[in-house]
């Protein structure tokens, strides 16, 4: 066994190390592991080129206008992307409404009120939505929701007075309204999770800081944990858009592909996920395909933004303090 | 040559004395004679000098501020401390000695029922003078807003400015009266040494300041609501020597106004501020107990338990 | 007065005395105060208690509701024919998913063996080597993993079927690919970062002939780690639909095309197979799941 003489340290064992395999056909090792970070890199540029360069021929034909034209006419040759960045934008929000409540709400019990027994259980019952294949969740949403919805959730809304500026029309199904029910089953996890470790990670000494002062729990929660969590909580928001602006096939199957401008919640309308998918087999090949293409280039530099918001968002929150288990379930949630 | 006289009080090895370096330094404040290494500097013989000068306007016959009646605290069935009964004297300055894991911490920590989220079973009665706490129809939250804590670490609220941070045990408890809330702050932080320090930057975020001032901003925090007793688990011990010092002087003076119980494993400490000492020692269970309480002169000169005289001559701790 | 006060102190000193007066006056308005709210205070609380179970309960609903329609409407169509016969022209009875199973088998399989090296190799690259480029390809990861699949399947049929002019179970496999390899690469660098670096290092030292070995051990230590962050990726890539939508050669090869194709149709008959196909897709991940959870879990109990 040699020891490697001279070496006082762990960087000049590691230097030294690294010479030695160098010279000892530990090389292929090296080769290999450059490989896969290379093909690695390739991929991402790949992407983004292959992408761009498809796409050039609709800007040719659109225009740079092609990304705020509020006309999605295939048929008669209008290409533009404005409608579906608003369909987006709408359903993502209304899915936003509806989750950050509710997600808040669970993380909050699981968190604060929730004993140990029945916080677990509980926290991986709603991780293992996240599992659960967006094909499946649309599956469900068309053929049993849409028809719940349409049958009493829908005309129960257009009944209460207040909400009437955003529930009326006719409704048979297809809607804004479904659609973004089901990009918020498909987020709530991502804000579980995140919330719960944000609050769960809040100082105990902070907590005690409070009760010591007098401070009943629901105020100790609401002056100190909260806002201990901002970050994290704001992480996990971020990225619950992410996923929602990208989701397309759940969101094709209930949403009613009709890109045209929305009169309220309950008409059918398109995003860009869903305008890929519906449209892409019906594209013209040529410029059809080059549109539906643009597209999803719009829809990437979209969720790479957000997404890298949120990223940025999740490192600020203090990577110590994520223990395993719960970086398994987040790595479930986030991916 | 006769062999010196051994002196009144027991000699300690050195290394006693360095931990803080504060013996040497108060001592110099109060124009001490002896120098910071005297082989004199014993904790008793700090607090036979600290008593020496002290001199109360009035002397207090009044009901102690907390009684603690045979207390015995446990954690899922494993006692951690027991057989405590102690009563503290309003607007004097208890101490809590002893070495770590012996239940000081805990016993303090069960005076404002603290231990209810964290699972501790507390038997026995603590009153705070009338009133039971933890009787059925008390609630928690009225007691603890009679008492102040402070803690090991200093832990200021980290989204909350200065100002904020002093008035948040007011708006806790309902004062929503700004000029009450201005008021009640800068006397609070007047009293802890912190007003012009801060006075110009009182809405800047409280993580701003340097650890010693963190401290004496939660000591801010806790005494603007006017508490009758506060209670310190080992204030200085995340501290530096100056600040540490700062603070030291700081309970002298609140003393005259409020009853401190102070958490210290630092004996020089004890003797150098505290009028009472209770010790905790562990007994052959491993289970924490008061072993001996009384005023601190007599706790370190002249101990009437045998533990007791151990531990403050170093031989166990 | 205890002891001379430092100079600093006697300023203090002063202000402190005629503000007695004004501190008794204020104690008993704050504990006026603080019985007052009490009650309010925790009024407030309950209410908010009530409204985080209600909201827990909505929070649950979907998963109930899901893996409860999926089980009622699907199991009535699971049979070992359905899982063992391939598919009928429409309008005869009968008939399987078997080639959907195959073919989901084999894409993903396809997958599996361009991800998991790449995956490995790159995590062991950036766990061995700090700086700048290691930095940039791990911010890389954390964007990939971000990219909606529909985009990974735009970008699979720009570069392998347009200019190939036909559709592929090959890039199917790599669209999947693509999707996993960020996934894992996160995962298996987590796994192995897990591992006591001292192991590593006492490997390194032990005999720098013997680094193959010294690798082998951080590769056997994280092993769970990697078993488990893997499943993970698979369950991701089993269950995806959109990066198939423009790769396969047709709905019958892939259980997730299948049951988007027969699930849009009106015909009863035809959703009865997506319901079907469902129940076993979902089946098949929640199994996946709960395995990596398990694995996980022992993980954190043998590190304690």
């Amino acid at each position: 066994m040699t020891v490697l003489s001279g070496a006082s340290d762990l960087a000049s064992v590691k230097a030294a190390v690294r010479h030695r395999h160098a010279r000892r056909g530990g090389r292929a090792y090296v080769v290999l592991r450059w490989a896969a970070a290379g093909i690695f890199a390739a991929i991402l540029t790949g992407l983004v080129v292959s992408i761009a360069i498809d796409s050039s021929q609709a800007i040719a034909h659109s225009g740079i206008g092609f990304l705020w034209s509020g006309t999605w006419n295939p048929t008669a040759n209008q290409f533009g992307a404005g409608i579906l960045v608003v369909g987006t934008v709408v359903t993502t929000l209304v899915a936003m409404v509806i989750v950050v409540p509710i997600g808040l709400g669970t993380a909050a019990f699981l968190s604060e009120l929730a004993p140990r027994w029945l916080a677990s259980p509980l926290s991986t019952a709603i991780d293992l939505l996240a599992a659960v294949p967006s094909i499946v969740v649309g599956l469900w949403a068309l053929l049993v929701l849409s028809p719940m919805f349409a049958n009493h959730l829908e005309p129960f809304l257009k009944s209460v007075p207040v909400l009437e500026w955003f529930f009326h029309g006719p409704a048979y199904g297809p809607s804004i309204l479904l659609a973004s029910v089901v990009l918020s089953v498909m987020t709530l996890p991502t804000v579980v999770a995140l919330s719960r470790t944000a609050l769960s990670g809040v100082a105990l000494a902070d907590r005690e800081a409070a009760m010591a002062l007098g401070a009943t729990h629901w105020q100790v929660v609401r002056e100190v944990v909260f806002p201990g969590a901002r970050s994290g909580i704001a992480a996990s928001l971020t990225l619950a858009v992410g996923r929602a602006l990208g989701e397309s096939i759940a969101v094709a199957m209930v949403i009613g592909n009709s890109p045209s401008v929305p009169h309220s919640l309950l008409s059918p309308g398109a995003t860009l996920g869903s305008a890929i998918v519906n449209q892409f087999a019906e594209a013209e090949p040529g410029i059809g395909t080059s549109s539906v293409i643009a597209l999803a280039g719009v829809l990437l530099v979209l969720t790479l933004l957000v997404n890298a918001g949120g990223q940025a968002l999740l490192r600020g929150m203090g990577p110590g303090r994520l223990r395993r288990r719960e970086r398994h379930s987040i790595t479930q949630v986030v991916a | 040559m006769r062999e010196q006289t051994e002196p009144r009080v027991k000699v300690f090895p050195m290394s006693e004395d360095t931990p803080t370096g504060l013996a040497g330094g108060a001592a110099a404040a109060r124009e001490e004679p002896s120098g910071r290494y005297s082989s004199t500097r014993t904790p008793a013989s700090v607090a036979l000098e600290a008593a020496g000068r002290a001199h109360r306007p009035k002397e207090d016959a009044e009901r102690p501020a907390v009684t603690l009646d045979n207390v015995k605290v446990s954690f899922a069935g494993h006692v951690a401390v027991r057989n405590v009964t102690l009563a503290l004297p309003a607007r004097k300055v208890t101490a809590l000695v002893g070495p770590s894991g012996c239940g000081k911490t805990t016993v303090l920590r069960a005076i404002n029922r603290l231990h209810d989220h964290t699972g501790g079973r507390v038997e026995g009665t603590i009153r705070l003078g009338d009133v039971d706490v933890y009787a059925p129809d008390t609630d928690p939250e009225l007691v603890r807003a009679r008492i102040g804590m402070v803690f090991q670490r200093p832990n200021p609220f980290p989204t909350m400015s200065i100002l904020d941070n002093v008035t948040s045990g007011l708006r806790f408890n309902g004062i929503r009266n700004r000029a009450l809330l201005r008021e009640a702050a800068e006397s609070a932080l007047r009293h802890a040494a912190l007003w012009d320090i801060v006075k110009d930057r009182l809405h800047q975020s409280a993580l701003r300041l340097s650890g010693g001032q963190q401290q004496r901003l939660c000591i801010a925090r806790a005494l603007a609501i006017e508490p009758d007793v506060m209670l310190m688990d080992e204030p200085c011990s995340a501290l530096d020597p100056v600040a540490t010092e700062k603070i030291e002087n700081l309970i002298t003076n609140l003393a005259r106004e409020v009853t401190i119980v102070l958490v210290t494993h630092n004996m020089f400490q004890a003797a150098r501020v505290s009028d009472n000492a209770a010790v905790f020692l562990l007994d052959e269970d491993r289970v924490g107990e008061l072993v001996e309480v009384g005023p601190t002169v007599e706790i370190f000169d002249s101990p009437r338990d045998e533990r007791t005289k151990q531990y403050v001559t170093g031989h166990v701790g | 007065m205890i002891g001379a006060a430092p100079a600093q102190w006697r300023g203090e000193e002063a202000a402190s005395s005629g503000d007695w007066e004004a501190r008794e006056r204020r104690r008993p308005v704050i504990q006026a105060s603080a019985r007052r709210s009490l009650g309010r205070r925790r009024r407030a609380g309950r209410f908010v208690q009530v409204l985080c179970v209600l909201a827990t309960a909505i929070g649950l609903a979907p998963i109930v509701a899901l893996v409860y329609y999926t089980a009622e409407r699907g199991l009535g169509g699971l049979s070992w024919s359905f899982l063992t016969h391939a598919p009928v022209p429409e309008g005869i009875p009968g008939g399987g998913i078997s080639t959907a199973i195959v073919g989901t088998g084999e894409i993903v399989g396809l997958a599996l063996l361009m991800a998991v090296p790449v995956g490995l190799m790159t995590a062991l690259f950036l766990h061995e080597r700090r700086g700048r480029l290691a930095a940039a390809i791990r911010f890389g990861a954390d964007l990939l993993t971000g990219v909606p699949s529909i985009v990974i399947g735009i970008f699979a049929y720009a570069l392998l079927v347009r200019p190939l002019h036909h559709f592929s179970d090959l890039a199917a496999a790599f669209a999947l690919a693509v999707l996993m390899v960020p996934i894992m690469i996160r995962a298996d660098e987590e796994a192995m970062g897990a591992v006591a670096v001292d192991l590593w290092e006492a490997g390194v030292a032990l005999g720098a002939r013997r680094w193959r070995v010294a690798r082998s051990v951080v590769l056997r230590g994280a092993f769970p780690g990697l078993v488990t962050g893997n499943l993970l990726a698979v369950s991701r890539g089993v269950g995806e639909t959109a990066p198939l939508l423009f790769t396969v050669a047709a709905p019958s090869f892939a259980m997730t095309l299948l049951i988007y194709t027969e699930g849009t149709q009106p015909f009863p008959s035809e959703q009865q197979t997506a319901w079907s196909t469902a129940l076993l897709l979902l089946l098949f991940v929640l199994v996946l799941s709960g395995i990596a959870r398990l694995v996980a879990w022992r993980l954190t109990r043998r590190a304690r």
